[in-house]
């Protein structure tokens, strides 16, 4: 299993931003139209497409639909989407777009049940954690529960979803690296794949999401934005590295 | 413009196909018109979910004559996914059910995988030199399985496999029939390229 990267492109009304932190006060708009961006990211090489509907992740319903069935129409690889997605019925929704694969992060923790029930439909569902200090937050990262991050993701060892993303907040849109400690601690102790996102500002950043491994088992892949739009990465670069499995031993120590 | 028919026999989401081949350049229609799937330049069997419900939907919408027609005319046929394992005879996914046997064998389980179902990217290593496959040695697709070609020793149909585990049949070609076990409509750029590849063999029938 390769380590993929997932160019992440975040929605508000229609546009493409990025918060710092989940802080919707602090958001950055990037000047291109969210469509444009996503076939940017194909055009340089990436096999998936990670989109987050902010608006629906605050509220609990969709505001980005017609951006996201632009971006499925117009692209050829897999797209995913997060956000908001709170019963089955949105979630058949996305996939009807032509979505691949959706990521329940609330409703995870309000009613597991609903991944079952999606993935029992034959869909590709992915669990979204968000944590503060390794405890989960849910509601747009507005409420922080007494869950713990890794107690979350074991939950969903067995329920058919199929990977779990772990965001940082504290990292998120900071591109001060990720949380290396939090991502050990799930590695050893959590038995579903596990994509990292958040913080990823630099190549050796990088490198160490690529390079950690625990008992064996590594990182599915990894989640980044801004470092993107900042020009901080370069896309191409990145996927070269995934797809030469020695380049990576070389460079990591 | 070279004219596709991907054919609609009433399953899951057959849009991206269509599109995908709009976006590679040809007049794609989804179609179950007899005509039109005659006269059109390839024919395209996309399929998802399980091989029993595929072949049924095949026979209830007939669907099934009409590719066995369209590959009597010497129209290039592209199976994609669960529509490559449709060529077969049989899958052992639903042991009942007929494919359309255009190849011999049947489809199996994947074997000594990690973890089934195959849902990644995966590379691709040819076996022998297919139009349909021309320039993509090493290249990466988008493979979504948890049934697979049977290697069969009695005849040669293999043009690509990619490991998984073990060694899984990815591609194969009799004449002008092919099949593909990825899907090149969700793998960007390599998979615009082999789409692009059999628009040229629907131009020029070799």
């Amino acid at each position: 299993m390769s380590f993929v990267i997932y160019p992440a492109i975040d929605l508000i009304d229609g546009k493409c931003v990025r918060l710092y932190q989940g802080d919707y006060a602090k958001e950055t708009i990037y000047e291109d139209d969210p469509i444009s961006q996503a076939l940017e990211f194909e055009s340089d090489g990436a096999k998936w497409i990670h989109l987050v509907d902010l608006d629906a992740a605050r509220t609990g319903s969709l505001k980005n639909t017609k951006v996201i069935k632009g971006i499925c129409e117009k692209l050829s690889i897999p797209v995913q989407v997060g956000g908001g997605i709170r019963s089955s019925d949105t979630a058949k929704l996305l996939y009807d777009m032509g979505v691949e694969r959706t990521v329940i992060g609330t409703a995870a923790v309000e009613d597991p049940e609903l991944v079952l029930q999606i993935a029992k439909h034959g869909h590709r569902v992915a669990v979204g954690v968000d944590g503060k200090d390794g405890y989960v937050a849910t509601r747009g990262w507005k409420v922080t529960t007494d869950l713990k991050v890794v107690d979350l993701l074991k939950r969903f060892e067995s329920s058919g979803a199929e990977v779990g993303i772990v965001t940082e907040i504290k990292r998120d849109g900071t591109m001060e690296g990720s949380d290396l400690e939090g991502l050990t601690q799930i590695l050893g102790d959590v038995n579903i794949p596990v994509i990292a996102s958040g913080g990823l500002g630099s190549i050796k950043d990088f490198y160490d999401l690529v390079g950690l491994q625990v008992n064996g088992s590594k990182l599915a892949g990894v989640i980044t934005g801004r470092a993107l739009y900042e020009k901080c990465l370069d896309l191409r670069e990145l996927i070269s590295i995934t797809e030469d499995p020695e380049h990576v031993e070389l460079k990591h120590d | 413009m070279v004219k596709v028919a991907v054919l609609d026999y009433g399953i899951g989401n057959l849009r991206s196909a269509q599109k995908a081949f709009e976006i590679s350049g040809a007049e794609a229609r989804l179609t179950a018109d007899k005509d039109l799937v005659l006269a059109s330049d390839g024919v395209v069997l996309p399929g998802v979910g399980n091989f029993g419900k595929c072949a049924k939907a095949l026979t209830d919408s007939g669907v099934r004559e009409l590719a066995l027609l369209a590959v009597e005319n010497g129209i290039p046929f592209l199976g994609i996914c669960v529509g490559m394992q449709l060529l077969y005879e049989t899958s052992d996914e639903s042991p009942a059910a007929q494919g359309l046997g255009l190849f011999s064998g049947k489809v199996k389980m994947l074997e000594n995988a990690p973890r089934v179902p195959q849902m990644q990217w995966n590379q691709i290593q040819l076996q022998d030199d297919s139009p349909l496959l021309r320039g993509l040695e090493d290249e990466w697709f988008y493979f979504v399985h948890s049934y697979a070609a049977e290697q069969n020793h009695l005849e040669s149909t293999t043009i690509a496999t990619c490991t998984y585990g073990s060694s899984v049949i990815a591609a194969v070609q009799k004449g002008l029939i092919f099949g593909t076990q990825f899907h090149p409509e969700k793998s960007g750029k390599a998979g615009r390229l082999l789409l692009q590849n059999f628009l040229k063999i629907c131009e020029r029938p070799e």
